[in-house]
């Protein structure tokens, strides 16, 4: 299992390589989808390892795969496939504004796989150091992507974003040191700062240092997770960038910053009795995130931005979840990282498409969708009910069961609050996009009558399929991987 | 003791002069400084501990932020160094050092809060770490100019691997290296976003900045 842990890591770093050395932008589309797909094969042998066998380990446990990690794992390599295939469409369809320069696809694509192989070597991290890098090592892969487009708004995005991303990571590095010195009194001066060590010494951690090493790791990371009030990078990253990057931030990046979080969460917990500040810490940026995303969502006229928003308050909800404690609840959180990623990702393929047939992200300049573009119309409606909550797919189930398991915890009125944020987010999301569907009413002509290519479209439908088969069942092996996590996240 | 905790001291007086530069010139001199001095703290830990990590540890912080890092600012910040301009803030100098002041208090009372496991540099050191990160941290989001919001970020950096040298002197130096490496990275990737916004605006004050809003 070492050597397919190794693999993993390689392959996508490999294919970074590759694609800055090869000499045409055709053998780089080439190359995308053996290398997303050949990763995506490599997490799934690794989860099936790690169903079968429990934690794998290599290296002196510097790489560490556990249900947590693959949960992780499974979002960033479908997100990245997904995405990979989307950008070859994107920028080759004729309908794209944006031509591509000399060079460009080579520093795309480039970074492209750099910033999936940074979040994978996050997924598979055992040691913590390690795992602070790595997840540091996404802002800088992908801050350059931000700024793709080059001109004054991706510019503003991408510094704001490396600029906060960066404060946080070292607020969140001062939590590691803190979890670090936690377990001196056990282990002594020098130890070997990983998973399984850490989850040996259990309760004779520091309770004080493990704490504030906690609280540190939230905050710090909350930054880049998205939560309030540090998220105010992310509706200009998440908006700003070309539309497979935004998938990526949204659905991918975000997602291993949380893993962090939860690693030091299940890891503080035992010596914390049983975890209850933690959890309650965990619990308020929840629903202040919940809240700040919702009252934005309301408010917003340009499309991207109001999926960026979207992450805000769902990232808000998965931190919720998990800060409500109850099994179900954990259960729920972690399903709902799987199904936002997915229908995350999906919806800002469809804000890609249409970028293309619209020339706009204005809310208000898209109008008769469904007249235009009947394909593309199904896809954004769909996805829209999807990503807001609606049966039967994968978010509904993942909601429903936070909202029950926070009332059968006990947390009623957090449940309740929960509950009537998702109705509002409901809302403020499934209107505009309907009205952008079926609406009339634009000024001026609409543009002709034309499907885009099937290729644009097809990873849409992909992730539609996946969405909707998360709600309707969850396969046997994925409820047990789900399973796994949630017991490891509440230690 | 003695000469860490003088180079501590020290170490937190550079500080000052960064949050206060108005070139960007001395801001980049006053964070070498800085980091020879953290780099000696290091080294001086290790003639009293003869732990061999606490060496090598100092070498790498010398070597690399003492001169790869400001050398880089240097080359690739040139357009940003020679003008000589003053390097606003969103608030006025004054209203910054008592921030700075009051930073450091703060530091100082959280040192003495977190409990101490097996220690070899005494809390005041451990303050010192804190003041200077939160210190990092406030330039970072109080200046207006690109390059000195970076330079925040770099202080803060060094503030934090004191705090390291204080809670975790024997973590391995591997990690120690992939730590320091990664700021490496960061200056590298900020200085090209930089160079970017000088090309756009022809400036890197980032209060021209503000076309995404709400």
């Amino acid at each position: 299992m070492a050597a397919l842990l190794v693999a993993v890591l390689v392959v996508p770093l490999a294919a970074g390589v590759a694609s800055w050395l090869l000499p045409t932008d055709r053998l780089r589309y080439l190359l995308v989808l053996p290398t997303t797909l050949l990763t995506l094969g490599l997490a799934l042998a690794l989860i099936a390892g790690v169903l079968q066998h429990g934690a794998l380990r290599a290296f002196n446990d510097w790489l560490y795969l556990d249900h947590l990690g693959a949960v992780v794992l499974l979002v960033v390599a479908l997100v990245s496939t997904m995405a990979g295939l989307y950008s070859v469409a994107y920028f080759r369809s004729t309908a794209n504004a944006h031509a591509v320069r000399a060079g460009e696809m080579r520093k795309y694509f480039a970074l492209f796989h750099l910033f999936v192989f940074t979040m994978v070597t996050a997924t598979v991290s055992g040691n913590l150091g390690l795992l602070w890098m790595a997840v540091t090592a996404t802002t800088f892969a992908a801050a350059p992507l931000v700024d793709f487009y080059g001109s004054h708004g991706p510019l503003e995005a991408a510094w704001k974003f490396i600029i906060l991303a960066v404060a946080g990571e070292l607020i969140a590095l001062f939590g590691f040191l803190c979890l670090y010195a936690s377990a001196v009194g056990w282990l002594g001066g020098s130890y070997n700062f990983t998973v399984p060590v850490l989850q040996s010494v259990g309760p004779h951690l520091s309770p004080a240092l493990g704490t504030l090493g906690f609280l540190l790791v939230l905050v710090g990371f909350g930054t880049k997770a998205g939560l309030a009030p540090m998220h105010t990078w992310l509706p200009d990253a998440h908006s700003q960038a070309p539309a497979p990057i935004c998938a990526m931030l949204s659905g991918a990046e975000l997602n291993c910053a949380m893993l962090a979080i939860l690693r030091v969460l299940a890891l503080v917990t035992p010596a914390e009795r049983g975890g209850t500040e933690l959890r309650a810490a965990l619990l308020a940026f929840g629903l202040l995130s919940m809240t700040v995303g919702a009252v934005f969502l309301i408010s917003q006229r340009d499309f991207k931005r109001l999926l960026a928003y979207s992450s805000v308050e769902q990232m808000g909800l998965i931190t919720a979840g998990i800060g409500l404690g109850a099994p179900l609840a954990v259960f729920g959180a972690l399903l709902q990282m799987l199904a936002h990623s997915l229908a995350k990702c999906l919806m800002f393929f469809n804000a890609g498409n249409l970028l293309l047939r619209f020339r706009s992200t204005t809310i208000s300049d898209v109008r008769g969708v469904v007249r235009v573009a009947p394909m593309t119309a199904v896809l954004v409606v769909a996805g829209a009910l999807a990503i807001a909550g609606a049966p039967p797919f994968g978010l509904f189930l993942s909601e429903a069961s936070i909202i029950s398991g926070g009332f059968g915890a006990g947390a009623g009125a957090a449940a309740g609050f929960i509950a009537v944020l998702l109705v509002v987010g409901f809302i403020a999301l499934v209107a505009p996009f309907s009205r952008m569907v079926f609406g009339e009413g634009r000024a001026g002509p609409l543009p002709p009558r034309a499907e885009l290519g099937a290729a644009v479209l097809l990873p849409g439908y992909v992730l539609l399929a996946a969405v909707l088969l998360l709600g309707v069942f969850v396969p046997g092996p994925l409820h047990a991987l789900l399973a796994g996590a949630a017991r490891e996240v509440r230690g | 003791m003695l000469p860490e905790i003088t180079l501590a001291a020290l170490f937190l007086l550079v500080s000052f002069q960064l949050i206060l530069a108005r070139r960007l010139r001395t801001a980049v001199g006053a964070y070498q400084l800085q980091s020879w001095l953290l780099g000696g703290i290091s080294i001086a830990l290790f003639v009293d501990t003869h732990l061999l990590g606490l060496l090598a540890f100092g070498l790498l912080i010398v070597v690399l932020k003492g001169l790869a890092i400001p050398t880089l600012l240097r080359r690739r910040m040139g357009f940003a160094l020679t003008a000589g301009r003053e390097s606003a803030y969103y608030v006025g100098f004054p209203t910054a050092l008592l921030v700075g002041a009051a930073l450091c208090l703060a530091g100082f009372i959280a040192a003495s809060r977190i409990p101490s496991p097996s220690r070899l540099l005494p809390e005041a050191v451990l303050g010192i770490g804190i003041a200077v990160l939160l210190l990092g941290l406030f330039t970072t989001t109080a200046r207006r100019d690109g390059v000195l919001q970076m330079g925040g970020l770099l202080v803060a950096e060094n503030g934090l691997l004191l705090i390291g040298l204080v809670l975790a002197p024997r973590l391995s130096l591997l990690i120690e290296f992939a730590l320091v490496l990664d700021v490496l990275i960061a200056v590298v990737v900020m200085a090209f976003l930089l160079a970017r916004m000088h090309e756009a605006v022809a400036s890197t004050d980032t209060s021209e900045l503000t076309r995404l809003r709400g």
